[in-house]
């Protein structure tokens, strides 16, 4: 039997902050046995609490009656994490990343979440919403070393 | 009030002032901490070393709170440097690039240190 056939079953929260944690626990509690680096499942960690916490606050405007879902998926190459929200759709795959050094020049605040998920991960696809499907998903995938 | 975080500040020599971080620092969390460094500087303190040394974790959330105030900080002739963060702690601001706006310094008393050496 292959990894890849374990069921890893969803979580769910309310769209709260305070549910960060709860998110973080279930990804590092799925993932702290696979072949991953110390740095590696850091950043898979780090990436999920920045798509979540991106929902949270922008998408969701922070109102915790919403609710999104994350849904480890491991397979024998890959660990996909789908995290799925019915907020209205936006696309962090294709959002533009900001310029760090104008970024300080500037001063400016927020918008790191994103372009911190690239640098963890290994690939970003967003699937908007279609006809009777009311949900988003954004599958962050980070390949194993193996 | 959340158990997963906790922050302290607390004045030292010479006018700095030490803000202690312990636990998680993320979108929840760092309310906290920029209320916390903003009631430091309304007290007329623009000498600010934040202590990582408890800190297990940190988000884009938490580093956003330090650009809140460096320009503030700075323009009234004080800093806001970074001091004794865990290496996972450290590789998020690495990631960003943030070792080239701020101090970051091994351990609070060096922070202290450059401080005092500065005036």
């Amino acid at each position: 039997m292959t990894i890849a056939e374990h069921h890893i079953e969803p979580l769910t929260i309310f769209a709260s902050t305070q549910n960060l944690q709860l998110v973080r626990s279930y990804v590092e509690r799925h993932i702290n046995t696979l072949d991953f680096t110390e740095f590696e499942q850091n950043g898979i960690v780090l990436a999920v609490d920045e798509a979540v916490s991106n929902l949270i606050r922008h998408a969701y405007r922070g109102d915790a009656s919403k609710s999104i879902s994350i849904r480890l998926r491991i397979d024998d190459e890959s660990v996909h994490v789908h995290i799925t929200d019915t907020a209205d759709a936006f696309d962090p795959a294709t959002a533009e990343l900001p310029d760090m050094r104008r970024y300080f020049m500037d001063h400016r605040r927020g918008g790191l979440g994103i372009l911190l998920m690239t640098r963890v991960m290994d690939n970003l696809i967003y699937e908007p919403a279609q006809g009777g499907n009311g949900a988003n998903t954004l599958t962050l995938t980070k390949r194993r070393n193996r | 009030m959340n158990k997963n975080f906790a922050v302290t500040s607390e004045p030292h020599s010479n006018g700095c002032n030490v803000v202690r971080l312990e636990g998680y620092l993320d979108a929840h969390t760092a309310t906290n901490l920029e209320e916390t460094i903003h009631t430091v500087i309304a007290q007329g303190c623009n000498r600010i070393v934040v202590d990582f040394e408890e800190l297990e974790y940190i988000s884009s959330a938490g580093l956003g709170v330090f650009m809140v105030f460096i320009e503030g900080v700075r323009a009234s002739g004080g800093d806001l440097k970074l001091a004794a963060m865990k290496p996972k702690v450290f590789t998020v601001f690495d990631l960003l690039g943030f070792p080239v706006l701020f101090e970051i310094h091994p351990s609070v008393e060096t922070a202290l240190g450059n401080f005092h050496q500065g005036e």
